[in-house]
């Protein structure tokens, strides 16, 4: 089977980024940081067609879960491509960009803009729950 | 003790950037950085002597159809005053311009905890002086149009 993720390996080196893998039985893994953040890429074995970009950051302690789930809302209805999704056991934000594609070399050329949406939804996300707060 | 330059440079491939790194000059004690961020590339300049002062750059191209070069040199002159910290420098006949930013702090790691910060600083500065010379140009052109306009004679 061909490696669905290696033409996001090349965008990944068009935006001067290290990057490690990670693959297993079920998945192929792409781990990067950037401006010192970390970021997962994920394709499934058997959806090859089903890219993930994201990024999973902490919940500052002591914040209502309500404020929270209301301004993830508010960024879903408002921010293209990204997803904010909660998760809230493990006190976690997850803010993830799906794609189907038909080969992932269409990702190549939108990466550093989907990069970007997915760094500007964490810094938003974290400013309006502290002014919620 | 590793280099300024060493820690400098560990500490950006760390936080997941690829980093090409000129030597030390041996008798300034200054190497150049070079690293790209959001599809931009900056300049780390940093000093064997003076492991707590950095400089921060990036070029920005003007569009051929903005280079207007006094108007540009007096845009970049505005923009300082507003961004302070950031200077700017035309270049190559008036086709780009440099950002840059200097910082002294009292300790390489206080530099480091800043770090993207100040980058942040330079790119909002620089893309803020690449809006205002297109916005200006622009505007120049529609009014250009409408005093064109307005002074041809009655048909």
């Amino acid at each position: 089977m061909t490696d669905p993720l290696e033409s996001v390996e090349a965008a990944l080196e068009d935006e001067g980024l290290f990057f490690s893998r990670d693959d297993d039985e079920d998945a192929f893994r792409i781990a990067f940081k950037s401006e010192g953040d970390r970021y997962f890429i994920v394709s499934y074995r058997d959806d090859p067609t089903f890219i993930m970009i994201g990024s999973g950051w902490a919940l500052p302690q002591g914040i209502d879960a309500q404020d929270a789930i209301d301004v993830a809302n508010r960024l879903n209805v408002r921010k293209k491509f990204v997803k904010t999704a909660l998760w809230l056991e493990e006190s976690d934000v997850l803010f993830t960009v799906e794609l189907c594609v038909s080969t992932a070399e269409e990702v190549r050329p939108h990466f550093g803009r989907l990069l970007n949406v997915l760094r500007d939804s964490a810094v938003e996300f974290f400013e309006q729950l502290r002014s919620e707060s | 003790m590793s280099s300024v330059r060493e820690r400098m440079l560990r500490f950006i491939e760390g936080e997941g950037h690829r980093v090409d790194a000129s030597p030390v000059d041996p008798g300034t004690g200054v190497s150049e950085l070079l690293f790209r961020t959001r599809g931009q590339v900056f300049s780390v300049t940093t000093n064997e002597n003076d492991a707590t002062l950095i400089s921060i750059s990036t070029a920005y191209e003007i569009p051929e159809w903005a280079r207007e070069r006094s108007q540009n040199a007096e845009t970049l002159e505005r923009v300082r005053a507003q961004h302070g910290d950031v200077a700017f420098t035309l270049a190559h006949d008036g086709s780009l311009f440099v950002a840059t930013l200097e910082q002294q702090a009292t300790s390489i790691q206080e530099l480091m905890s800043a770090f993207w910060h100040l980058v942040a600083r330079v790119r909002e500065a620089g893309s803020y002086a690449v809006e205002d010379m297109v916005d200006r140009t622009e505007s120049k052109v529609a009014a250009e149009k409408f005093i064109n306009s307005f002074m041809m004679p009655d048909r």
